[in-house]
């Protein structure tokens, strides 16, 4: 994957690989603020969904009580993010998305500061477009300056079908690096990690005693009607019963939601995650005692952040860091 | 290479500038109000990559925290839970510096993006410009305290010539009373000045008022107390802890007229307290200074003037008063004279005299008169003058005068005199040393900013302003320096402040300072100074040791002042300075006869003659007295014999 350009400076602000770029094509026409792909509001490739899961604790109608009080048990937090800028209409009406995909882990030291893990970010940066269709030449000169060129392979002919594939894979690459950092983290250190999403994509991580995912979004709900119902039932730091999630081509892990926080309202799902720890090892007891050291992470509260409910500082200080660290 | 403190940053809200920028530390960096850091620049420019020193003004944290609610949130309002968060919050430490200088010079641009550096000692001299005057051929730095950062303890010099001029001069200190060391800081600067005031520079003396109690009465004493680290930074600053050589004590008599108006009157200490005794011919040099709050119009200026010029000192005829010649020497002689030129007026029915009107001369007289009641023992009514040694000061000497016990009439009359005195001198260069420094302590009550434009205050106008050309140089300290005229501590090149009132701090004069650099100046440790010197483009903090002389507390302790002695005592305390063998029992034998008057002038005149044998002249003195003077009445007029016929004089 290319991190240096040739003709751009080694870790240039996206703004300037988009220059760049719109300098090849010949384009002196740039918008004053460029758009990313994520802007466009392209409706979710995902549908919502309901889905069984086999129970891996006798099933309950409501929330289960986590016994104990919470405790900090987290060693490290793990993110990433992404960013785009769409590069507007080349000669076939065909965009060029130029993507950014950065993770890092923070690791709490002895005096609850926090500092970053294994020498930095990884940052990845990628010229996202259908190869055989986009402009040739400036595929041709982008790459000959460097820049790593990912083939979308889109087909459709809405320059919004070829957006929607362009952010699908910058959403795998960002996958991609994370998976890297927990696979990283999993190899070299014996305590725990704090994961924002799933673990069940990240390949070995998926298997490890070290990882623990927090899943913020409720798209699919896992575990039937019964694990939904249980779940909109629950009192803050109460959990639903345990189960198996099975995905294509994912591992399968242990899964049970935990509320954080009491709901606002109006998101059914608000002040609930989703916990997915490796299934080879699940016992009730470890249930109860992953779901104290998430409930233990509620303060400091990631506030501002409108997804505080949800998200423990320690993940909204990674966010921060990744935020200042890779040069827009 | 020192290890790196810090980082500067810049944002558009806030930028750096040429005279100021920020960076942020680790939490745990030894930094302060008052560090001084260096920033080792980013790109060169002109092939040099430029240095900028600075030194910390203003400091700031904060937190990610967006407002204080979240974190009552997060605790759920709990300060103890909020204390046992499993993370803690990213934090910031970032300061302000002023910068003192940039290395090289030109171009003057914005502060680098650069590392940031605790200053070491070489930093420090360049920083502060210290580098150009503590070097080389002529070094002419005077050591006022230990700048310390870290591991860092650099000396801090004043420059010689910025202080004690030509190039500047004057030293000003406020601070709060007891606590910000004033007059202590005085004491030591001054020990500093005269251990590293240049040889080449010439000699420099001491000229100090004591207008409290007993604060400078003991300089000659050693300090009671002083600890490893008072030593410590007498080594360092290469002082010696020494109690000053050769200091003189003047103060007048007090009213009664038996012993000096002073709080160093114990025995032990005598041996350089001199009486301060000035009659008419000093007096009427400056007898403005009392006049002039009173009524004194044209045409008593003229009459006060004609008194001078044409009367006092010199043989004097008028048809007015007879035949004989007057000659005026003295207060008393100066009344007689009134009194004849009154009564001649009156048996001749007229009512002026050399166009000057009898209501005047009357008032004249009675204004006159009044100087020697107003300021009895300091005025003397018989001539007999005895003053500091004038053409006569020597290098390194001190000399003291003490006001603390007089009133405003007899003060303002020895300012105005003496401050005088050191002008017409020090113009002349005969004043015996190159270089004096006057100090005055309590300014803001001698030189205030409002109330009447008083002749003590165009005095130390008069030095704050010319002064430095002519080696006068003025150190002077109060509480409050907002309430001290503006021109006289605008004129002081170098300004120390001690723990200063927050109030006196919410003054205009303050306003340039950084509200954290007030605050630190609110709080400051005794023996801690803020220095602002010509060469520093921003004020630094020093810390300096106790004085290494004994204090005018401590002092009255050690040596408790003599109560107001008897007539008796008073003589034999006085004559035995100049000879031992003097008993209680001599003087009483030798005085019995004579009137408490005639034996204090006796006593003065012999304390002003210095005889060898001392007995024999003060009893001659008396005898004289007695037999010349008979009881009443009194020839008229009196024409004394001038001292020149005594038979006793040398
Ligand atoms: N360098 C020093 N370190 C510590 N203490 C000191 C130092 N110098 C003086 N002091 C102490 O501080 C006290 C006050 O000192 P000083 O009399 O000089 O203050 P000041 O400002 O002149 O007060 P005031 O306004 O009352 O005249 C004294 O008790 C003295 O012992
Ligand atoms: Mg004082």
């Amino acid at each position: 994957m290319g991190e240096s350009y040739g003709g751009l400076p080694p870790g240039a602000s996206m703004e300037a690989v988009a220059r760049f770029l719109a300098g090849l094509r010949g384009s002196s026409a740039w918008p004053a603020s460029p758009a990313s792909a994520e802007s466009f509001g392209l409706p979710e490739r995902r549908p919502a969904a309901v889905v069984d899961a086999d129970p891996l604790e006798e099933v309950a109608e409501g929330g289960l009580a986590v016994p104990g009080v919470p405790e900090p048990g987290f060693a490290a937090f793990l993110d990433g993010i992404q960013r785009s800028v769409v590069l507007p209409g080349g000669p076939h009406g065909v965009p060029l998305v130029y993507g950014t995909v950065a993770a890092a882990i923070r690791r709490r030291r002895d005096d609850r500061v926090l500092e970053t893990w294994g020498g930095g970010a990884i940052v990845r940066h990628s010229l996202y477009a259908p190869v055989a269709r986009a402009d040739r030449g400036v595929l041709g000169q982008a790459g000959a300056a460097g820049l790593d060129v990912v083939d979308t392979a889109a087909e459709g002919a809405h320059p919004h079908e070829v957006l929607s594939a362009a952010l699908d894979a910058i959403h795998r690459a960002r996958g991609a690096v994370e998976a890297e950092l927990a696979t990283r983290w999993c190899a070299r250190e014996t305590a725990l990690l704090y994961v924002d999403g799933g673990i069940a994509g990240l390949g070995e991580p998926a298997s490890s005693d070290r990882a623990v995912g927090v899943v913020k979004s409720h798209r699919t709900v896992y575990g039937g009607q019964a694990a939904m119902n249980a779940a909109f039932a629950m009192a803050a730091g109460q959990r639903t019963h345990a189960f198996t999630v099975e995905g294509r081509g994912r591992a399968s892990v242990a899964s049970w939601y935990l509320r954080l926080h009491a709901g606002d309202g109006t998101d059914p799902f608000g002040g609930i995650v989703r916990v997915e720890v490796a299934s080879g090892a699940f016992t009730s007891e470890r249930a109860d005692s992953v779901s104290r050291w998430i409930l233990a992470e509620r303060s400091p509260v990631a506030l501002p952040d409108p997804r505080w409910r949800v998200m423990p500082y320690g993940i909204r200080a990674v966010e921060e860091y990744l935020r200042a660290a890779v040069p827009r | 290479m020192a290890a790196i403190l810090g980082h500067v940053v810049a944002t558009e809200r806030r930028p750096n500038t040429p005279h100021e920028f920020h960076f942020w530390t680790a939490l745990d960096a030894p930094v302060g109000i008052g560090t001084i850091v260096r920033v080792e620049g980013t790109d060169a420019v002109a092939g040099h990559v430029p240095q900028v020193y600075g030194v910390v003004v203003e400091g700031f944290s904060y937190s990610d925290l967006e407002t204080p609610l979240h974190d009552v949130l997060g605790a759920d309002g709990s300060p103890e839970r909020a204390m046992r968060v499993p993370t803690r919050r990213t934090e910031i430490r970032l300061y302000t510096a002023a910068v003192l200088r940039h290395v090289p010079d030109e171009p003057l641009q914005p502060v680098a993006l650069g590392g940031v550096y605790l200053a070491d000692d070489a930093d420090v001299a360049v920083a502060l410009r210290m580098d150009r005057y503590t070097q080389g051929e002529a070094p002419t730095g005077i050591p006022i305290g230990l700048y310390r950062a870290g591991a860092t303890a650099s000396p801090i010099y004043l420059d010689a010539d910025f202080l004690l001029g030509p190039e500047a001069a004057h030293l000003n200190i406020t601070g709060v009373s007891g606590l910000a060391t004033k007059t202590s800081a005085v004491e030591w600067l001054l020990a500093s000045v005269f251990a590293h005031f240049p040889s080449a520079k010439g000699s420099v003396a001491a000229l100090c008022f004591n207008v409290k109690g007993p604060d400078l009465c003991f300089l000659d004493q050693p300090a009671e107390r002083l600890d490893g680290s008072d030593l410590d930074l007498y080594a360092r600053l290469g002082v010696p802890a020494r109690p000053f050589a050769g200091v003189e004590y003047f103060a007048p008599y007090t009213a009664r007229g038996h012993t000096l108006n002073t709080l160093r009157s114990h025995d032990a200490l005598s041996h350089n307290v001199h009486p301060l005794r000035w009659g008419l011919g000093e007096v009427l040099q400056h007898v403005e200074v009392l006049l002039n709050k009173d009524d004194v119009d044209a045409k008593a200026d003229a009459l006060i003037e004609f008194i001078r010029e044409r009367i006092v000192g010199q043989e004097f005829r008028d048809p007015l008063l007879g035949a004989d010649a007057h000659r005026v020497q003295t207060f008393s002689d100066l009344d007689q004279w009134f009194r004849g030129v009154l009564r001649a007026m009156e048996e001749r029915n007229q009512d002026s005299w050399r166009t000057h009107h009898v209501a005047t001369i009357r008032k004249v007289r009675n204004r006159l008169s009044n100087i020697s009641t107003r300021c009895r023992g300091l005025v003397a009514d018989d001539g007999l003058a005895s003053d500091l040694p004038w053409g006569q000061f020597r290098d390194r000497g001190v000399y003291v005068v003490d006001v603390a016990n007089l009133e405003e009439d007899a003060q303002d009359l020895i300012f105005a005199r003496i401050i005088t005195k050191l002008r017409e001198l020090m113009e002349k260069r005969a004043l015996g040393v190159d270089h004096l420094v006057v100090f005055v302590d309590e300014l803001n009550k001698y030189a205030p900013s409002d109330g009447a434009d008083t002749y003590v205050r165009k005095m130390l106008l008069d030095i704050a302003e010319r002064g430095r050309y002519l080696g006068l140089v003025l150190f002077a300290a109060q509480q409050f320096r907002s309430q001290v005229h503006r021109r006289v501590v605008g004129n002081s090149g170098t300004a120390l402040y001690g723990r200063m009132d927050v109030d006196e701090l919410a003054t205009p004069g303050y306003s340039t300072l950084a509200p954290a650099t007030r605050a630190r100046l609110s709080t400051l440790d005794k023996g801690e100074l803020m220095v602002r010197h010509p060469h520093f483009a921003h004020p630094v903090f020093v810390r300096f040791p106790r004085p290494a002389v004994l204090s005018g507390r401590e002092g009255v302790e050690r040596f408790p002042a003599a109560g107001e002695p008897t007539l008796e005592e008073a003589i034999v305390r006085s004559l035995r300075q100049l000879d031992k063998a003097v008993t209680l029992e001599w003087v009483k034998d030798a005085i019995a006869l004579a009137e408490e008057d005639e034996v204090l002038r006796a006593r003065n005149r012999t304390l002003q003659v210095r005889p060898d044998d001392v007995k024999a002249f003060f009893r001659a003195q008396l005898r004289r007295r007695v037999h010349a003077e008979p009881a009443a009445p009194r020839p008229r007029p009196v024409i004394r014999s001038s001292p020149g016929d005594d038979p006793y004089a040398f």
